[in-house]
């Protein structure tokens, strides 16, 4: 009967597992075995693709155009993690209070989540567009500037910060927003308002009540959340490659748009697959954390 | 937690119930699998005498679909072959070819482009197919097609196929700027391009540009902007058999100059045009930008088709002269049949039909590319607008872009990393030394070249 159930249950996962299997574990796989082996299209009929051990990595790592993205995904994810959480958590408890209107907001903070990154790009990247964009027009005619922003071309920096950066961080921010939303608005709506009332009863604040029942209440589903929102934030592509494409000089080029253009702009698989390969152990060590941190949880 | 025993309990209920129909299931499989194995032959039939075949996408896509659609059913009642059509938009054609080039689907025969790179990376297995014993289905080829083109159809002494667009760039302006600012004509050199960019170049109180004078080129591929000032000053990027880099001369060094002069010293180029988002068409539709240097035909097909209120506001020149010359920058692509194919004759048959003169034009006509037939550039519809003459004209000023190395896209890419991407940007942008960036960037190419010899 075990053995009948266990059966069941492999045949029922099996179709979802095929195609895990298929589409991302297998093409994972082979990309890894690639970034052990010089995988040169130009030369792939001459040499083949002989096994080079980590020269590909060391290769990648000497080219301080793949340091400076290392620097910026790990930039990018966090300053997109820490404002979007922050957002998330003040405006799921604005969401979840009982306000006239409620429904109203609620549509609006989901808005961004119907459109796709790429037509999310498309749209900023007009917005943000330094002579014709609204918002210096807009800036310009309250008198707040007196010459355009360039959101997604200034140069400046300020260490390794940019305007172009935090534009595309904005943007990033914005388009991620209403699915955190949602898992907040979920813990919070699990929360017993008993706990709430109890607080009341003891005189606590409304910072109070943040702090020390919202909060502790909320740490399963922030944990489930931070770590799902850095690991997708360390292989982000489109929005920095559309709305950039990693410029100007570099400033707002992460891992993944760097992998893509040296596999499909300059055919060299080997190094687009060693700099895959970063992006995964970054995104492994992020799981063994949190898979060790359920685990002392569900032991407790 | 699931109730793992009452889902199985259903789930097994439902197999036995299913075991009572198990005969007649076994009947009806019979009974299908025979029916298949009938209809077989006649899907075989069919197949032998039809062919995949693939184009880009081109100019409006419904006219594009429907020319092809009229030319597949022509072409099937005279020779009773159906040409199965697909459309590959341009933002994947890149990806795929190169994924072609490397073993993946592909169709039986298409419209092609750089032949040097995709032959290169598929070899002897994948992507275009030599055609050389079909050479003879083409024997008035030279006469029928200008030179420059059949450049593009032929790879280390193969021949490919038969070419059957170009892409021509000429100068483009706004003519409405030009009488504002008392300019007659539009200018004839580089220097001309200063004097009239200066004079139309156009600034608010607070110094923000209202209207810049000038951008280098309309191509979202930035590095394309180069090539004609390169070639006007008499510069090559390379020896005529691909193997040696030859941009470390003075005429890189006026080309740069030129550039970098136009953005920081007469201040009349936008010193974002470098930048991934840049995109000319708006400034110019708006009257923001005056003057473009290298201009693709097609502006003139759209601006005729989606801005009828801009007529007589713009006109097309053929590009000003620089040091040397007055090079126009000239792509292209070809009919070609794929590797692996078993309907080579078939594809021989469409080729053949596609390349008549007749079919030619009509293609033309509804992809608004020029055509290397020369029939077809003397005909009434490359002579019935203004621009049209303008780029008819360009075409004996055409230098073409395709370079005989494999790796010459992967040089000529618009990425940050790029070899002549991060010259123009290290020397144009940056403004750091010439010499330095110039033998820099022939160092790398020098590199990237001899990764793809002897292919």
């Amino acid at each position: 009967m075990e053995r009948d159930k266990l059966i069941f249950c492999y045949t029922m996962v099996a179709p979802a597992l095929l195609v895990t299997i298929g589409l991302g574990i297998y093409p994972m796989l082979a990309s890894m075995v690639m970034s052990f082996q010089r995988y040169d299209l130009l030369q792939i009929n001459q040499i083949g693709t002989p096994f080079v051990g980590l020269d590909n990595y060391i290769t990648v790592f000497k080219d301080p155009r793949f340091v400076q993205t290392v620097v910026n995904t790990i930039l990018f994810t966090a300053i997109a993690v820490v404002v979007s959480v922050a957002m998330g958590v003040f405006l799921s408890q604005v969401i979840n209070a009982n306000i006239r209107g409620r429904s109203v907001l609620r549509t609006l903070v989901f808005v961004p989540w119907f459109v796709p990154p790429v037509v999310a790009s498309a749209i900023w990247m007009w917005l943000l567009q330094t002579e014709r964009s609204p918002i210096n027009d807009a800036l310009m005619s309250l008198g707040l500037i007196d010459s355009n922003i360039r959101f997604l071309t200034d140069p400046s920096t300020i260490g390794p910060f940019s305007i172009p950066m935090m534009s595309v961080a904005a943007v990033r921010v914005w388009n991620g927003l209403p699915i955190i939303i949602i898992f907040l608005l979920a813990g919070l709506q699990s929360i017993p308002k008993g706990l709430y009332e109890a607080a009341e009863i003891d005189g606590a604040s409304i910072l109070q009540k943040f702090r020390y029942v919202t909060l502790p209440m909320l740490k399963p589903v922030l944990s489930v959340l931070l770590a799902l929102l850095v690991m997708n934030g360390l292989g982000q592509f489109e929005i920095n490659y559309i709305m950039t494409g990693g410029g100007p000089r570099n400033l707002t080029n992460i891992m993944a748009v760097y992998s893509y253009q040296q596999a499909f702009m300059f055919f060299r698989f080997d190094y687009a697959a060693a700099a895959s390969g970063v992006i995964l152990l970054m995104t492994s060590v992020v799981c063994i954390f949190y898979v060790r941190a359920q685990t002392k949880d569900d032991l407790r | 937690m699931l109730d793992f025993s009452s889902n199985y309990e259903r789930f097994v209920g439902r197999l036995k119930l299913g075991c009572r129909g198990f005969a007649t299931q076994r009947v009806l499989a019979l009974g299908l699998g025979g029916v298949l194995a009938a209809s077989a032959t006649v899907p075989v039939n069919a197949q032998q005498r039809s062919l995949e075949f693939w184009t880009q996408s081109y100019g409006d896509l419904l006219q594009w679909n429907a020319t092809m659609r009229d030319l597949t059913e022509r072409f099937e009642e005279e020779t009773g072959i159906s040409v199965q059509h697909e459309t590959v938009n341009w933002s994947v054609a890149f990806d795929t070819w190169l994924t072609v080039s490397r073993g993946g689907a592909a169709p039986d025969c298409a419209d092609m482009y750089w032949l040097h790179s995709f032959s290169a990376i598929g070899g002897d297995q994948y992507g275009p197919m030599p055609l050389n014993d079909y050479r003879d289905e083409w024997p008035d080829l030279e006469e029928r097609f200008f030179e420059g083109s059949l450049q593009d159809v032929f790879w280390q002494g193969d021949f490919y196929g038969v070419p059957w667009r170009g892409d021509i760039r000429a100068f483009i302006y706004r003519t409405d700027a030009f009488e504002d600012a008392g300019i007659e004509d539009a200018p004839d050199n580089w220097e001309e391009i200063v004097d009239a960019a200066v004079k139309l170049t156009e600034r608010d109180e607070n110094g923000n540009v209202k209207r810049w004078g000038y951008a280098y080129g309309t191509a979202v591929n930035s590095v394309s902007w180069l090539l004609p000032y390169y070639w006007q000053a008499g510069g090559e990027f390379m020896t005529e058999d691909g193997q040696t880099a030859t941009i470390d001369n003075e005429a890189m060094r006026a080309a740069l100059t030129f550039m970098r002069d136009l953005m920081w010293k007469h201040e009349v180029v936008d010193p974002d045009s470098m930048e991934a988002n840049y995109d000319p068409q708006p400034g110019f539709l708006a009257g923001d930008i005056a003057m473009i240097g290298s201009a693709e035909q097609a502006w003139g097909v759209e601006l005729d088709r989606d801005y009828p209120s801009l007529e007589g506001k713009w006109a097309m020149a053929i590009s000003p002269k620089g040091p040397e010359n007055r090079a126009s920058f000239s792509g292209g692509g070809y009919f070609g049949v794929l590797r692996g194919s078993d309907k080579v004759n078939e594809c021989i048959d469409w080729i053949k039909f596609l390349s008549r003169d007749e079919n030619m034009q009509m293609l033309s006509g509804a992809s608004g590319n020029v055509s290397p037939n020369r029939a077809v550039m003397g005909s009434e519809f490359w002579s019935d607008r203004p621009w049209k003459v303008v780029v008819g004209e360009a075409l004996s000023h055409a230098h073409t872009s395709q370079h005989p190395a494999p790796a010459w896209s992967a040089i000529a890419t618009p990425e940050p990393g790029a070899v002549i991407y991060d010259m123009m940007y290290d020397a144009i942008v940056k403004q750091q030394d010439l010499d330095t960036v110039i033998a820099r960037a022939q160092e790398r190419m020098q590199a990237e070249l001899d990764r793809s010899k002897n292919q």
